[in-house]
């Protein structure tokens, strides 16, 4: 299979939302020795744009995005042990979690899917991450970004703690705080001292690339 | 025109008459429980049929609003299916141990008894504050669509996967919510209610498309036939949905709305103002209800709340007179659910249903 044929796949496993197909296609990049950056870049994010686009224009739905996020990360999870570390010693890194009480974490993946699509190093903390962790880990994982989610009232509080708790760690101004979810709103965003709210996914994502 | 009752004011904005002022209701009702005293937590509200209407009647007596419909939250059939429920004392709880891991769980659902659990603790409370209320106010019942129920129950990223890779068990799952529903409605038909209000949240197209829609929610099997049973039961069917791109179109055309409540996002594209809603003639076919930003209530001051729900009757009188409706056929309401958070400014609530009353009158 030639080169473009493979990253064709790719592609079109991910707009199609078939892990399978990603797998099979992540495998034969490796085998063909394609550049597994190239693949990834030409590959599977580029369908994953495709999808967004795609969601924008509300062509496809949640469903569909969801599996196509599922079906790039499979491929992902092959092709990003076979990048030189030195190939990824320039990308951002970024952190993504829902706070601390709060366990909706469908528009925090959606985040970290597009984050991932946009060629930032994304780790995922999951859903309820205390705000210890968020601030320590900021740190010692020398994160360039963070994306803090909560789609409850109660919670939003712990936006504004690991906001202080940056602060008062030192880190604040070596990070870029994007919050997001429904009660948020760009006032609050500048009331707790983050730095942006977004209501879009993939505008988050762009956002972030132009500031970082 | 000489003041309406609030029973007279509602049945004008519903059957299309002249009408003294806008309707008014915040979305009260967990936050009530600060109006019954003795430091009442969440939890003991929540699982206290009398307590729960209580809440409800503490709070009609203080604000003296237009409407009474009984929200509890969202957890209430997930729990009773066997989900695990976060109970916070102080505020919303939520599901956070949804019990469906694999597509083979969804077949393994069964209906609990509704004269059991939370079920229970909610048509019974109805009940007891439908009986104090019903000669002062509408009331209504408040119950999850059969979607909205299994995705608090499975987990909505999973369901939304499941739409896609395993339809027929994700039908399944919906065709026992289905029958939870079926229960609910005949006890809630019981209660002397006058409507029932349907959450269909996910009518909304930031999530599900028309197609998607119409299958997992929407058709005959699910939903239509719910408010089918509603009507047969005797009670209006209402529908509420704070998602930020409902499906009015669906939601209240197809449904046969008789009382629709939702939000306002501003900052996202397509989400639809009051005066939208109402030029685009929905309010035509129902009575509409919303969309103050229900944060408002904790983090606003009373001037800021005062300026928005000023700004909002205004919006919605000009709207319905460029319509030609002098009918009262918008609610001043808060887009989704007061928070029931113990920071929610009691004298903020207060505010938006006094101006609301003021600013509300209709020439």
């Amino acid at each position: 299979m030639s080169k473009e044929a493979i990253l064709n796949k790719l592609s079109d496993a991910v707009v199609a939302g078939k892990p399978a197909m990603a797998k099979e296609g992540a495998e034969e990049a490796l085998a063909q020795k394609v550049d597994p950056l190239e693949a990834i870049n030409n590959g599977l994010v580029k369908g994953m744009s495709i999808v967004g686009d795609q969601y924008a224009a509300r062509q496809v739905y949640l469903p569909q995005v969801l599996m196509s996020a599922k079906t790039m990360y499979t491929g992902l999870d092959i092709l990003l042990p076979a990048i030189p570390k030195a190939s990824m010693a320039n990308m951002k890194k970024c952190a993504t979690a829902v706070v601390e009480g709060d366990v909706h974490d469908i528009g925090k993946n959606i985040v970290k899917t597009m984050l991932t699509a946009s060629g930032f190093v994304v780790i995922d903390w999951g859903k309820d991450v205390p705000i210890t962790k968020i601030v320590g880990d900021a740190k010692s994982e020398k994160l360039d970004a963070l994306a803090l989610s909560t789609l409850m009232t109660p919670t939003m509080d712990g936006m504004k703690a690991a906001v202080d708790g940056l602060k008062e760690s030192g880190y604040r101004k070596s990070v870029k705080v994007c919050i997001g979810g429904a009660p948020t709103s760009p006032e609050f965003a500048k009331e707790i001292g983050a730095d942006h709210r977004d209501a879009n996914a993939q505008d988050c994502a762009t956002w972030l690339k132009g500031v970082l | 025109m000489a003041d309406m009752t609030h029973i007279e004011r509602v049945m004008a904005g519903l059957t299309g008459e002249k009408g003294d002022r806008l309707p008014v209701y915040p979305i009260a009702c967990g936050v009530n429980r600060k109006l019954i005293g003795n430091g009442i937590t969440y939890r003991e509200w929540a699982h206290d049929p009398k307590m729960y209407a209580q809440g409800f009647i503490e709070g009609q007596k203080k604000y003296n609003y237009d409407l009474c419909v009984g929200l509890m939250d969202l957890s209430v059939m997930a729990g009773d299916l066997g989900a695990h429920v976060r109970m916070d004392e102080q505020n919303t709880p939520f599901v956070d141990v949804p019990i469906i891991n694999n597509p083979e769980d969804y077949e393994k659902l069964q209906v609990p008894d509704v004269k059991k659990g939370r079920s229970a603790v909610l048509i019974e409370g109805t009940k007891l504050y439908c009986d104090y209320l019903k000669d002062k106010v509408i009331t209504a019942g408040f119950v999850e669509g059969p979607l909205l129920a299994l995705t608090q129950t499975a987990g909505a990223e999973r369901v939304f996967m499941d739409m896609f890779t395993n339809p027929s068990a994700v039908h399944k799952a919906l065709e026992t919510m289905t029958a939870f529903d079926v229960e609910l409605t005949k006890g809630f038909g019981t209660t002397g209610c006058a409507g029932l209000c349907w959450d269909y949240l996910w009518g909304n197209y930031s999530c599900l498309g028309d197609a998607e829609y119409e299958e997992f929610e929407g058709c005959k099997k699910y939903a239509m036939g719910l408010n089918e049973l509603t009507l047969k039961e005797g009670m209006a069917v209402a529908i509420h949905n704070c998602a930020d791109l409902p499906h009015l179109d669906t939601q209240i055309t197809k449904f046969k709305a008789s009382i629709y409540s939702m939000a306002y996002y501003p900052l996202i594209p397509g989400s639809m103002s009051a005066a939208e809603v109402i030029a685009g003639g929905y309010t035509d076919k129902c009575l509409v209800g919303g969309n103050l930003d229900p944060q408002l209530f904790i983090r606003a001051s009373v001037e800021k709340i005062t300026q928005m729900t000023k700004d909002l009757c205004q919006e919605v009188k000009t709207a319905l007179c460029k319509r030609g409706l002098d009918s009262p056929k918008y609610c001043i309401a808060s887009g989704c659910e007061v928070p029931p958070d113990i920071n929610t400014k009691i004298e903020n609530i207060q505010a938006m249903v006094e101006t609301g009353k003021k600013y509300g009158v209709m020439n």
